[in-house]
């Protein structure tokens, strides 16, 4: 337990060290907020009851599908996974380790913005926080969940970058953060419930906490857990 | 068994249709410094991985009596690792006592503010050394360790690894370079596309191959080596024929070849 401790708080910093998941979970984010913050709020004052929630997504969602994704490729794309057999450890470790680090990373960010929003914007804060914090660990868990699922399966950083965008970009325009839904044509809503961002957004908003908003993001996980097992399974297995 | 390290039976490995072990059958003794040597693709780094579980087989059995530690190529850690990080967290996982003066034994404690990809590749060989004896293993596998090393940087290394020995330590190490296992090893197994094309020590090799001697004369003309089994006859002719034409020797040394020479020798002949 301590080894896997050390392990968790070790990968903690590197990502730090690691300035892709710096620029991705932190710089990009927080600039994005602070300037779509004060945009949104001036062009449509009324944004600023879901100011938070709509920040909140566009920071895991980049955090997650963008900067996870290539930590994971350095690991599992490489022998660095011959050091885990090699030292009797199980090879899921760098994944558990990894996802771990990011989740408290992006959990920063979005406390963060939680704090500032409301000095800088005027945005309402959530009414019911303990909710909104457990979904707000869901959706990030959900979405994490993705990245670790494109970072083993994805074997190089140029297709990653293609197929992290091809999920990043429709998770962001299409989940109801930058224009309400019902704008959008049939076809996309559908598309955009595809996404965890759709429901991890609903799920944070006041009085979304529901099993409809929930269930979906709960499947998204537990696929990817099997998805990731299985991976491993054949990598460990060569 | 007793004194066996490593116990090796009918080692088989495929990769689909191509077979790159063919069937080995070796032991390692306890205490022992012995290679793996072969050409790049002869089965060396598959073989060892097998020993080390880090692969499966295909068929064979493989017994290790003793606990391991795997000095893995470089580029096996995170890139922003330090130094340091990897020796705690490897003592971690091992469950061993951290212990940073072995980076000083292995001189690399400079190093211990930089990262993994700061480092020079000796200094990553010397640390993945390093990391290799956390726990205190009985025996070391070690997976060309002097590659892409400059001369210095090699024999440093090659001091470590003695040092080991003089411990006691078995020592089970993959190499092309036939000087280095000369040098260090007391027992080679040579691998020729997956299977033994020898096992013994290096004078045994030198025995099965033949008595060959390399001759190096320079004149003003320019430096030859002649190759030879016979050296006396060689020598009388080559003297007598320089004589004749009235060359004058300016130099001249007399060897009997490196390792190398008699692997080529080796390889040539498999193949005829």
């Amino acid at each position: 337990m301590n080894g896997f401790l050390y392990g968790v708080a070790l990968q903690w910093k590197l990502d730090l060290r690691s300035k892709s998941l710096l620029v991705t979970c932190y710089i990009v984010p927080l600039i994005f907020f602070l300037l779509m913050g004060g945009i949104f709020t001036s062009v449509m004052p009324e944004m600023g009851s879901t100011l938070i929630q709509s920040m909140i997504v566009m920071s895991v969602s980049m955090g997650a599908l963008i900067g996870l994704p290539p930590s994971l490729i350095e690991t599992y794309g490489s022998d660095i996974k011959k050091v885990y057999k090699a030292n009797g450890v199980p090879i899921y470790l760098g994944l558990v380790t990894m996802f771990l680090s990011a989740f408290v990373h992006l959990m920063i960010t979005c406390v963060v913005i939680v704090l500032l929003a409301p000095m800088l914007f005027e945005a309402a804060l959530p009414t019911q926080l303990p909710f909104f914090f457990l979904a707000l660990a869901i959706y990030i868990t959900s979405s994490l969940s993705i990245g670790s699922v494109l970072g083993l399966i994805v074997k190089n950083q140029a297709k990653l970058t293609m197929i992290a965008q091809l999920v990043f970009l429709p998770s962001i325009m299409l989940s109801g953060i930058m224009f309400p839904i019902d704008l959008l044509p049939d076809v996309l809503e559908a598309i955009g419930r595809i996404f965890p961002a759709f429901w991890g957004y609903r799920l944070m908003l006041n009085h979304g906490f529901y099993f409809e908003n929930l269930w979906y993001l709960i499947v998204i996980f537990f696929a990817a857990v099997i998805v990731c097992g299985t991976v491993l399974k054949k990598q460990k297995e060569k | 068994m007793m004194n066996r390290a490593i116990q090796v039976r009918g080692l088989k490995k495929s990769y689909d249709s191509n077979i790159v072990l063919g069937g080995l059958d070796f032991d390692i003794e306890k205490g022992e410094t012995f290679a793996l040597l072969g050409v790049n693709g002869a089965g060396k780094t598959t073989a060892l991985e097998c020993m080390e579980g880090l692969r499966k087989y295909d068929s064979g059995t493989i017994t290790v009596n003793g606990k391991m530690g795997i000095q893995l190529q470089s580029s096996t850690l995170p890139a922003h690792i330090k130094p340091m990080e990897a020796v705690r967290l490897f003592a971690k996982w091992n469950r061993a006592k951290t212990d940073f003066t072995m980076l000083n034994a292995f001189g690399i404690k400079e190093t211990t503010k930089k990262q993994y990809n700061q480092l020079s590749t000796g200094q990553k060989r010397r640390l993945h050394l390093a990391l290799a004896l956390i726990g205190n293993p009985d025996i070391i596998f070690l997976d060309e360790p002097t590659a892409g090393l400059d001369a210095e940087g090699r024999v440093s290394l090659h001091e470590q690894i003695r040092k080991l020995k003089s411990q006691g330590k078995t020592i089970v190490l993959a190499s092309h370079d036939m000087a280095e296992v000369e040098n260090l090893c007391d027992r080679i197994v040579i691998l020729n596309a997956g299977n033994i094309a020898f096992c013994g020590t290096a004078a045994e090799l030198t025995d099965q191959i033949g008595e060959k001697y390399f001759i190096h004369i320079k004149t003003r003309q320019g430096n030859s080596t002649f190759e030879t089994d016979h050296i006396e006859d060689t020598l009388i002719d080559l003297i007598g024929d320089l004589k004749h034409k009235e060359i004058r020797i300016l130099d001249m040394k007399v060897d009997r070849g490196t390792l190398e020479q008699h692997f080529i020798e080796m390889a040539r002949r498999e193949t005829e």
